[in-house]
């Protein structure tokens, strides 16, 4: 009897532990996803296992993301991320009839008239992706280490402006995490705000 | 998005339209009208002067707070201004909850008026028209948003025409203060358990009317998560919240500013704000143990416990019991011993769990503030008491659940071995009680994980050298004799805990004054009388109730007066120090003396420390002496609420704190934790 009693207390010890969604931390596993993107592939977190993995929440019409597209900040850091072996990954997580929702022809059309080199867009229309990671605004940046562990979470660069001319005069987080990483050295700002628009869920 | 040519045109010609200057104090975009207004023509006597953005709104567009929330900017003022003015910080009003599907914002709607007080330089105030010009940023949302922006220019002290149909400015003026927090800052303290912040404030002022809801908003990003449900409850000294943990918590004990908004149930729509600041948790705690040395101690006492007359000489039994169930197979004799293990460590987790739930049922307070309290200070001195005496062999509890274990032990098998683990615990419970009972002293103060943690070391102390014998049976040989030694080693324990129990009493001495002091002493004879009486009858049944009644009598009535002491006389016991309050403090600098105060209290140790080294040596009485310097103590051993103010106001939670003023110093300079003389006296010199 007692034995089934101490059965139940442990049952509903580890639901109550389960139960509780946790809040993504850095320096925890990254949680897992399962997108598709504009050619219909899909894309796993574990499929990028051994490579480091940058997501970038993006909403083509928000104020603060044309910011960044518009004098090319976004995608420079694009192309340097893909020099360095690290893979990039746009998500937009605006539901159909939302501001940014893009169908893949669309949102192909945008890479092509940006010059964006991400490796893919994923279309979340769900807002799954987006909900997992707790994205609040676009932009709103992720960095997921060889391990699978988020080593970053926050925003594109340090100034909450919709001007460009202060993307110089600010600090870079993403690439300066990058630069980090790739010198072996820890991150000095895993976690910064992440300003933008609100995601469109 | 930024305005293509043709809104440019048509923003121009209306700004021109608006004012027959040409700089005007108001813009109007697709989204909002923005005016600058002065309250006075010019500043005042005093040289300030408040201005004001007031943003008029269409229908369901808001702008943000300092704090936007999950997403979106607060608005941005430049400020060009005459020569040697200075403009002051943006006055935000309090803001409501916007909600954007799942994400929360901090915001406003319709009207939102943002005053900034304004400083003239000294000086006569120069004639002629003054301009004032603010450069306005905004971002206005709806569900999209648009980042807007306008250049807004006042002038002062000129006559001015009112347009038609603007606003009455006085008003204007007064009702933006109606929005503003209310005055002064509420006190609390807040600590990260988990995902979530638990949040005690002290807020007195709760309006008699019905709270519809309250929630917390950090001034900046970070601490708080903005979206996401927070639940609050009042409690005997203002409010308790959960609200969501937000990214990053506050760095190195800075404590949390916000603003605590009230939502009145009767008026939807109206709400208050009050300014919070929050202190953070204490680091570590003096004189009370680290949790990684409770763990050791938790072990090392499981391990003891198989030494107990109660455990020993059953433990060679039951690996040999094993043994024989296993024959020749080394692993099955292995996997038994593991089982047994696991049936002992879950009981002692079930355990700790059920006091956990327990525990949440009452409130909690912090495991230093414990020790203010002086009911429980005489509880606890009862209860080590009552332990070391068990200990002692006066009484002995749970002879009766002995034999329980047996028939189900037997039944053999692996489940057997499981359940003989799971009634270990119970089974050997007239010796676990006195490690139980120490290790529930320690762990009902603490985080839920921690007090886990401790019972889980306990469990795997108990089970580790019945584990270990089955993995190397050979050993069972050096199992020592069971003997008379074994009562005498249990005897030998109980003294540490009547030393515990003459601390407690030492710290109950300092907190209330002789007669209560002289109650509690009685009722701890009483309790030993209790103790013997139950050894000796062992009674049951109605017996046994009738005795549980007498002790609670004898208990209630010994700590009675505990609850309502007041704290001893003690002129005698600090001849350096006079007692603190603030107005002593005023009084002392208004007489051109430089003040000391101490923060202390008769548990930290590191206060004595410091008294003994630092504060009480002649060399320092010497210097006190030479400079005037008046000493002050605060004793906080009794919790008194002014005390816990000052504490709180400098950002501390706990004791020991030194604040050292001195006749125009406009905030007292705050000594380090740890103090020597030279410390105490480059401090003093400096003044």
């Amino acid at each position: 009897m007692l034995i089934r009693l101490s059965m139940f207390a442990l049952v509903g010890l580890a639901l109550y532990a389960c139960g509780s969604d946790a809040a993504l931390r850095v320096g925890q596993p990254a949680p897992d996803f399962e997108g598709t993107d504009t050619h219909g592939q899909v894309h796993r977190l574990s499929d990028y296992r051994g490579k480091i993995l940058v997501l970038e929440w993006t909403n083509h019409e928000c104020p603060y993301v044309r910011k960044h597209y518009a004098v090319g900040n976004m995608q420079a850091q694009q192309q340097e991320a893909a020099a360095q072996g690290v893979v990039w990954l746009s998500i937009v997580s605006s539901a159909p009839g939302k501001q940014g929702h893009v169908t893949p022809a669309q949102a192909d059309e945008l890479t092509r008239s940006r010059n964006a080199s991400a490796d893919a867009v994923i279309l979340d229309p769900s807002g799954e992706i987006g909900r997992a990671y707790g994205a609040r605004t676009t932009p709103h940046m992720f960095i997921i280490d060889a391990t699978g562990e988020l080593v970053y979470m926050g925003g594109i660069d340090s100034i909450a402006s919709t001007d460009p001319t202060d993307i110089p005069k600010a600090t870079q987080h993403v690439r300066a995490a990058l630069r980090e990483m790739a010198g072996g050295k820890p991150i000095s700002d895993p976690v910064t705000r992440p300003y933008g628009c609100s995601v469109k869920y | 998005m930024r305005p293509g040519p043709a809104q440019l045109l048509l923003t121009s010609l209306l700004i021109f339209a608006a004012s027959p200057l040409h700089a005007a104090p108001s813009i109007t975009t697709e989204h909002a009208t923005v005016t600058l207004l002065s309250e006075q023509s010019g500043a005042d006597s005093g040289g300030n002067l408040w201005v004001a953005l007031h943003f008029e709104l269409i229908p369901h567009w808001h702008v943000y707070w300092r704090n936007p929330g999950a997403s979106g900017t607060a608005p941005v003022i430049r400020w060009i201004l005459p020569e040697g003015w200075e403009a002051g910080q943006i006055r935000w009003p309090v803001p409501k909850r916007i909600r954007v599907g799942p994400l929360t914002n901090y915001g406003y709607e319709e009207r939102v008026t943002f005053m900034v007080p304004l400083r003239a330089p000294e000086g006569p105030p120069p004639q002629g028209p003054l301009k004032i010009t603010a450069e306005v940023g905004w971002l206005v949302c709806r569900e999209e948003c648009i980042p807007e922006e306008g250049r807004l220019t006042l002038s002062l002290n000129e006559q001015r025409r009112d347009p038609d149909g603007s606003p009455d400015i006085a008003a204007v003026f007064s009702r933006a203060r109606a929005r503003w927090p209310e005055p002064g800052i509420l006190t609390g303290r807040y600590r990260l358990e988990g995902d979530a912040l638990a949040v005690s404030v002290d807020a007195p002022v709760l309006s008699a009317g019905a709270v519809g809801d309250v929630w917390l908003a950090a001034d900046r990003w970070g601490p708080i998560a903005a979206s996401g449900a927070q639940e609050w409850r009042r409690t005997q000294s203002g409010l308790a919240l959960e609200v969501p943990a937000g990214d990053l918590p506050p760095v190195g004990g800075s404590p949390l500013e916000g603003l605590l908004v009230m939502e009145h149930g009767a008026a939807p729509g109206s709400h208050q704000g009050y300014r919070v600041r929050l202190a953070a948790p204490p680091p570590g705690l003096r004189g009370s143990p680290g949790l990684t040395l409770a763990l050791g101690f938790a072990l090392l006492g499981g391990l003891v416990l198989n030494v107990m007359p109660c455990v020993l000489p059953v433990l060679g039994i039951k690996v040999l019991g094993f043994v024989n169930e296993a024959r020749e197979d080394r692993r099955r004799l292995a996997l038994h011993g593991w089982l047994y293990g696991a049936g002992v460590l879950l009981s002692f987790v079930v355990l700790a769990a059920g006091l956990l739930i327990l525990r949440a049922g009452g409130e909690s307070l912090g495991w230093g503030f414990q020790l203010q309290s002086p009911p429980l200070v005489g509880l606890l001195a009862y209860l080590m008491l009552l332990i070391g005496l068990n200990l002692s062999g006066v009484f002995s509890v749970g002879d009766g659940w002995m034999g329980v274990g047996q028939p189900l032990a037997r039944h053999g098998g692996l489940g057997g071995s499981f359940a003989t683990g799971v009634l270990a615990a119970v089974v050997a419970s007239p010796c676990t009680a006195p490690f139980m009972g120490a290790a529930l002293g320690f762990a009902v103060t603490r985080p839920a994980w921690e007090a886990l943690a401790v019972f889980a070391a306990l469990g795997v102390g108990f089970a580790l050298p019945v584990v270990l014998l089955s993995l190397w049976p050979a050993w069972v040989r050096v199992i020592p004799r069971p003997g008379a030694w074994m009562s005498r080693f249990r005897e030998l324990l109980a003294f540490p805990l009547y030393a515990t129990s003459a601390w407690l009493l030492w710290v109950l001495s300092q907190q209330v004054d002789a007669s209560a002091y002289g109650a509690a002493l009685a009722g701890l004879v009483g309790v030993g009388l209790a103790a013997w009486l139950y050894g000796q009858w062992r009674p049951r049944g109605w017996r046994l109730a009738l005795t549980g009644i007498g002790l609670a009598g004898v208990l209630a009535m010994a700590t009675r007066p505990l609850a309502v002491a007041e704290p001893p006389a003690s002129a005698d016991e600090r001849p350096l120090g006079q007692p603190w309050s603030e107005q002593r403090v005023r009084e002392l600098i208004d007489e051109g003396r430089p003040v000391l105060v101490n923060f202390t209290a008769a548990w930290c140790i590191t206060c004595e420390v410091n008294e003994q080294v630092a504060l009480g040596t002649d060399k320092t009485r010497s210097l006190f002496e030479s400079r005037s310097l008046a000493y002050l103590v605060a004793d906080w051993t009794r919790r008194d609420p002014a005390i816990t103010r000052q504490l709180e106001r400098y950002g501390r939670s706990g004791v020991p704190l030194y604040l050292l003023y001195a006749p125009g110093l406009e905030q007292p300079r705050v000594l380090p934790q740890l103090l020597t003389e030279g410390i105490v006296a480059e401090a003093v010199e400096a003044l």
